[in-house]
Order: C-alpha cells, then structure tokens, then sequence
C-alpha cells in the first residue's frame, strides 16, 4: 500500500470533481461546518470508499456527489459541466443522466414490481414501454434477478431488494454509481453478494463510489478517503 | 408527447396500487355531483309530464278576443279580422270563433228539463281551429270544407261533453241545439290550452247563422281568435295583433298567451332545487377537503418514493404533474361514478313517485367537469408540496 495524495493526471478528465467545496448548516452563531474546503476528484474507473466516524461529513459528501445538495462555497464539475451554478431542473437532468445511486434503505417503490421499479429510472426519456421492459428486463438479469422480475419489495428479501436497487442503478447505465452503506441493512452472505456485484461494476470509464463505515467494504475498495470533522483526512490508493 | 404518456401511466399505477385509498378519494366528489345531478334532474322530472306538455302544445298560441270596453253586449271582431291577423309576419297560423249564448244543449228532445239549467257553449268555428290548437280527435272527423259551405248541422263536441252524455267513441248519435237536431261526426280529444272546450259544441258559421244568429252579415261575425306565432316572438306578435286587427282601437281587442300558465306550472321548484344544488356543491367542497387531506398525507407517507424518483432524475415539475393527474382521475371517475349515480336515483325516484323521467344533457358534462376542477384544486397544495420535497431530506442517508 503507498501513499498518493493525488491521482495522476494522463489526459484523463475526472469524471466529478470537488473544488474547495464547503457546506455551511445553519446561521450566525448555529453556523455548522459540515464540510470545510473539500477538495476531490473522482476519476473513470476508480473504485472509491469514503469512510469516517458518523458527523464526519461523508453524509454531505454523498448528498453533494450526488447533485442532491449544492455547497455553500466552492464548485462541483460533473462529466465537464460546473453543477454549481445550475438550476434545480438542469442538475435533476444531469444527476439522472451520470449518477446512479444505491442506498442503504433500498428505497424501492413499495406498490411496483421488481422491473417497474427498475423500469423507473428510465421514465421520461422518451423510451418506449418495450423498450424501457427489455433494458429493465436485462439489468434484472445482470444481478441475477430475472426469475423475480414480477415480485414486489416486500415479496423479496433484502438482499435481492438491494439487487433490484442495483439493477435500477444500472440501467441507465451511469458514469458514477454512489452507494450508500450499500450492504448496512444486510446480513453477511447477502453483504457479500452484493459487494462481489459492486466489485463487478468496476469498469474503465466508471467510477464507483461507496461510503460506507464498515471496514470490510471499504477494505475491498481500491482507492480509501477517509473523513474527520468534514475534512478528508487521507486518500490512500492500494497499488496493484 | 412520450413524457406525458409516461406520466400517465405512473399516475395510474399510483391509484390502482392503493385501491382502497383511491375509492375513499372518489366517495367525496361522487356523492356531492351524485346530489347535483339528482336534484336538478328529480325536481324537473317531478313536472317531467307538464314540461312535455309544453314542449307538445307549443308555447306560441295567443287568444285574440273582442273586448267590450264600450258597452256593446256581444263585441265581435272586424269581418276581415284574419286577413288583418295575417298581415302580422310573425303569424303562422289563424283560426276564427264565435261563442254562440244561450243555447240549451241536451242529448235528445226528452231530456229537455234536465240540461237546460246547464250552461253548454256552443262555438261557431272555421275548420282551421283544430290546426291552430294543434288538437287530436278521438274519433270521427273535424268540421270540412263541405260544412263551410252548406247549412250541413254537422256538430263536433268536446270530451267532456261526450262523458257526460255517454257517447262512445264512433257511436253514431244526434244532439239537439235549440231543440235542433245536429249529427255528431267527431269527438275532441282534451283541449290542454283551452279546457272550455272540452264541454263545448262546434258547428260551422253557415250553420249558426241558419239556426242561431240573428244578422244580416254574412258571415256572422267572429269574437274570438286563435292566433300560432313564430317560437319565441309571442309577446311581440300579441301586441301587434292588438293594433292591426283594431286599427286605431287597441281597446277593443285584448289578447291572451294562452300556454303561459302551462308554462309557469311546468317550471320547476326554483327553491328545492337550490337548496339541494347547494348542498350537492357543498358535499363536493367537503369531498375536495378531503381529497386535499387524504392527498398530504399520502405525499409524506411517499416521501421516500418521492425522494428516490427525485434521485432518479425526475424533475419537481414531473413529480406534481404525477400528483396532479392522480387528483385530476379522482375527479374523472368520481364525477363519472356520480353522474351514474345520479342518473339511477333520478330514474328510480321517478319510477317510484310515477314522474316522467326528465334530465338535462348539459348537466352530465357539467358534472364530472365539476368534480374534475374540485379535484385539481384540491390535489394542487400537496403536489406542490409533493414537488418541494428535497430528496436529501427523505432518503435518510447514512
């Protein structure tokens, strides 16, 4: 294991980058610093934990890699485009056109079917309904779900809900996938299935970003920033 | 096109998964449209029989009279009174009488003593009366041309007559006028506008001036006229009337809407349908009240759904558009179930009190319009609140 602070820069354009970001709660006298001057690039085909005590800022992070916050200060450049200065539309549009996310919850949508739910990230792009089935159809296959296509959250365990949120994740096929304490609300055999899926998704040109507080997961990821009172702390890359 | 299409469906899928939740949502605007519709359609039909009356019999009949402001006992109208009639352009129809007094009708010559104290009118009339009147005949045949021309004692006698003398219908009977023997050839059937004739005689002018009117005129003079004027220009035309047939004398002439008391019978409970039409508004209002209620639990109980179609990539104005269509189905089948509703209460109510059933087309549309626009206003706050949902808020992050 060797220390680099950062990546190296080979022509390569990160695919989300952080740029003194800091993110204020509250005012005056309650001001809080969640995160304070972060600076960070997410590049393809890294495989990223973020890991740290609770309070430590890695819930803001998420929210700010995800295009579900903006920051008090600083930019946040997502496939080339500054999302700072966008309007809440354009970073929905940009948030479901780069980033898919899986969270600790599942979040599954209770009254829908394994492909309906999954076939909810392809709404509104103009997909037909056929269309749309088969590339749900297909991402339910990929986390080995298909024979469970038409059974709904509650017919299903937890590991195979956290499978069907990863098919949704999927199927748009994003440039980022964030997961949240993906493997927090499972037991340990069904943690490993869906961390050996995770660990799968690694490919060139994505990046996959979990954070997470359980040692394991962030064990098997390549590269470990580890926060503290909203700060990174460290970035460590395992070399291979 | 396709968004919409998308949204649509989303909508949907969003009512059919809660169906018990979405059947509490309809009760609201359906019961109160159900009302509406009710009201207005059981206070029209419990008059359902007059207004189809009216609708049969016109409402463009006017009387013309001879009136007697200067004293004379019998006042009659000008001898060339219908072609002054028809000098009015709004005229579409005239039919001259003269009311004959004194006559002492009875069925045969022996039962002189028992009807003469009984006042029957006898009608001098021209054959264009039962046109004009727009009157059926139960049987046998109407005063003709034949009858115009000859002293043929041919008589026409109303319902209420025939009862009373028990002639049945085709029989063929004799009256006696004076102590006159006329031939029965036809029986009116009810004269709705002018329920005197119903017990009156008719005969032809050349027949009253042979055995009743004493004068030198020929023919005898007219009283009474009864006029047919385009729909809707009846006030117009009576007015008209009056100076054209008296020419410079309005006094003497008075005229007579006739279907205007039919009209005023047939026209509905002004008061009962308000009040029920506003207690049907009111319950759709509650209803709405409760669909709004209903709907901003429903949004905070979705708010995890909300929250991860946000993640997804949903935009705000796509998350109140699925909220706004779900209000807007709710008013749709509601309003739809309501009208359904409505209509068989209408249909049974009149079957049950015996009303001709009578329900306006235009309040069918209305309705579900009403509850649609109730529902949308109602689903307008908690889609908004829907859409200003922030998905970092609900998704609970670790």
């Amino acid at each position: 294991m060797t220390t680099t602070v950062d990546q190296p820069v080979t022509g390569v354009e990160p695919l989300l980058e952080l740029n003194m970001v800091s993110r204020v709660y509250g005012t005056g006298d309650a001001q809080v610093y969640a995160l304070r001057d972060v600076s960070l690039r997410i590049m393809p085909g890294d495989f990223v934990s973020i890991v740290g005590p609770s309070g430590s800022g890695k819930s803001t992070m998420l929210g700010l890699l995800g295009c579900l916050d903006i920051p008090t200060s600083g930019t946040i450049i997502v496939g080339g485009k500054t999302v700072t200065g966008l309007d809440d539309a354009d970073r929905t549009e940009v948030r479901g056109r780069t980033i898919g996310f899986v969270f600790q919850q599942f979040h599954l949508i209770p009254h829908l079917d394994a492909t309906a739910n999954v076939e909810t990230a392809l709404l509104y792009r103009g997909l037909n309904r056929t269309e749309r089935r088969q590339r749900a159809m297909d991402a339910l296959d990929s986390v080995g779900l298909s024979r469970r296509h038409d059974h709904r959250p509650v017919q299903l365990s937890g590991g195979e809900q956290q499978r069907v949120a990863l098919a949704r994740a999927l199927v748009t096929e994003p440039k980022i996938l964030l997961a949240d304490e993906p493997t927090g609300a499972l037991d340990s055999q069904n943690a490993a299935i869906v961390m050996e899926l995770l660990t799968n998704l690694q490919a060139p040109e994505r990046a996959v970003v979990i954070v997470t507080h359980a040692t394991e997961v962030a064990d098997a990821a390549a590269r470990k920033v580890s926060m503290r009172d909203g700060r990174i702390v460290s970035d460590l890359t395992r070399l291979r | 096109m396709k968004t919409f299409r998308d949204l649509l469906r989303v909508s949907l899928t969003g009512l059919f998964a809660r169906k018990v939740r979405t059947l509490l949502l309809l009760l609201g605007p359906m019961i109160g449209v159900a009302a509406i519709i009710a009201a207005v359609g059981l206070t029209d039909s419990a008059k359902g029989d007059l207004k189809q009356k009216v609708n049969q019999l016109g409402t463009n009949l006017i009387e013309v009279a001879a009136s007697s402001s200067f004293g004379s006992k019998d006042p009659t109208l000008p001898a060339d009174v219908v072609s002054r009639a028809q000098t009015v352009y709004t005229v579409t129809g005239v039919a001259q009488i003269r009311e004959l007094s004194n006559i002492v009708v009875t069925p045969y010559k022996e039962a002189k003593d028992k009807y003469s104290a009984v006042p029957i009118p006898v009608v001098a009339s021209d054959s264009s009366l039962l046109g004009v009147l727009k009157v059926q005949l139960i049987s046998g045949r109407w005063l003709n041309g034949f009858d115009e021309q000859s002293v043929s004692r041919s008589a026409v006698i109303g319902i209420g007559l025939a009862r009373q003398f028990s002639y049945l219908p085709g029989e063929v009977r004799t009256i006696e006028l004076d102590g006159i023997r006329y031939g029965v050839v036809g029986v009116l059937s009810e004269v709705e506008l002018e329920p005197s004739f119903d017990n009156a005689v008719f005969v032809s002018f050349k027949s009253a001036k042979a055995d009743f009117v004493d004068t030198r005129d020929d023919p005898i003079p007219a009283n009474k006229l009864y006029v047919r004027s385009k729909e809707g220009a009846e006030k117009l035309t009576a007015d008209a009337l009056r100076v054209a047939i008296n020419l410079g004398g309005p006094d003497e002439v008075t005229t007579d809407i006739k279907s205007e008391a039919l009209q005023l019978a047939a026209q509905s409970d002004q008061q009962i349908k308000l009040i029920v039409v506003s207690m049907g508004i009111l319950a759709s209002i509650v209803g709405g009240v409760g669909i709004a209620n209903v709907m901003s639990i429903s949004v905070i109980q979705r708010s995890a759904e909300i929250g991860i179609r946000r993640a997804l990539g949903h935009t705000r104005a796509i998350i109140a558009s699925q909220f706004l269509l779900e209000s807007l189905f709710i008013g749709l089948l509601g309003g739809i179930c309501g009208v359904v509703l409505g209509i068989l209460s209408i249909f049974v109510g009149s079957a049950i009190a015996g009303w001709v059933f009578v329900l306006a087309p235009w309040l069918i549309p209305a309705g579900v319009a009403l509850a649609m626009v109730i529902s949308v206003i109602a689903g307008l706050y908690p889609s908004v609140r829907a859409a200003k949902l922030e998905p970092l808020e609900t998704l609970r992050l670790g």
